[in-house]
């Protein structure tokens, strides 16, 4: 199964998912917590999803969901 | 990082914990494009004079960075910082004045993180090319990165992709630090050294570093 963690970054236009070594954001949100919700989807496909502060520090580590 | 002159990187800015959060990224940013930043923060003596340490600093670099975000007091009875105006003048008095010509080739990138307010605190370089950050990471690593580019600098990736790879970055120094036990304060307080080196190692695993200088 592909594990690959995603990522909420901060863009300028407001707050991207990407999957990492991901050459493009899927895509970009106006709200972290808009951000957080889309990438529910991708806890429960296996992938942690890790929510960024502002200067690329983490906020949070979500785990998978199964 | 290989230490010579045409490779090095001078940084003046504040040292603050607000400041850490650009400080970071600005790091890595100069690391991934290929040079090496030299920063007062780098080494702690106590015994070692400060003046003597950023004189060094400058003699051994051909590129500097200078930000001036704290030049502008933002609360009552709070002083303004002179620090970096201060080493600004130094380094061009460096350029201009020393008698070793190499110096002449000195480049230098300055910042600000309100667009002009420098113009009203040092208008003696208010005809100077200053980019503003907004207090951004993110926009700051747009900014040295390009200014990269304007130097020469050949075959950099895009800003937006060494930011993405900042944030892979941290993930990775992160996850790999706590596993050692360190606890986020830990992280936050940890040495310039120390953060660099994780840096030189994450680019070399994934093959990331550029070879401009």
């Amino acid at each position: 199964m592909d594990k690959t963690r995603v990522h909420i970054i901060k863009r300028d236009e407001g707050w991207a998912v990407k999957k990492e070594g991901g050459q493009k954001a899927s895509r970009i949100y106006e709200t972290k917590e808009d951000a957080r919700e889309h990438s529910r989807s991708y806890r429960e496909k296996g992938h942690d999803v890790i929510v960024h502060k502002r200067d690329g520090s983490i906020e949070k580590w979500e785990k998978a969901i199964r | 990082m290989e230490n010579r002159f045409e490779n090095n990187v001078f940084i003046n800015c504040p040292f603050d914990n607000e400041y850490f959060t650009l400080l970071r990224p600005l790091l890595f940013t100069i690391i991934y494009c290929g040079y090496n930043p030299r920063i007062a923060l780098e080494r702690f003596d106590s015994a070692e004079i400060r003046l003597d340490k950023i004189k060094q600093l400058i003699d051994e670099s051909i590129l500097s960075i200078h930000d001036l975000s704290k030049i502008k007091s933002t609360k009552k009875n709070e002083y303004y910082r002179l620090n970096m105006p201060f080493e600004i003048g130094l380094d061009l008095g460096c350029k201009l004045y020393h008698s070793d010509t190499k110096y002449r080739n000195k480049r230098s990138l300055i910042l600000e993180k309100e667009k002009y307010s420098y113009q009203k605190a040092l208008s003696d370089i208010s005809n100077s090319d200053v980019k503003c950050h907004s207090g951004e990471p993110e926009e700051l690593v747009f900014e040295v990165r390009n200014w990269f580019s304007e130097l020469g600098c050949q075959n950099l990736v895009s800003g937006s992709t060494i930011w993405d790879d900042y944030n892979f970055f941290y993930t990775d120094f992160y996850d790999k630090r706590t596993k050692q036990g360190f606890r986020d304060k830990d992280i936050d307080k940890m040495p310039i050294r120390e953060f660099t080196t994780f840096i030189e190692a994450w680019l070399s695993d994934n093959n990331k570093k550029n070879h401009c200088a």
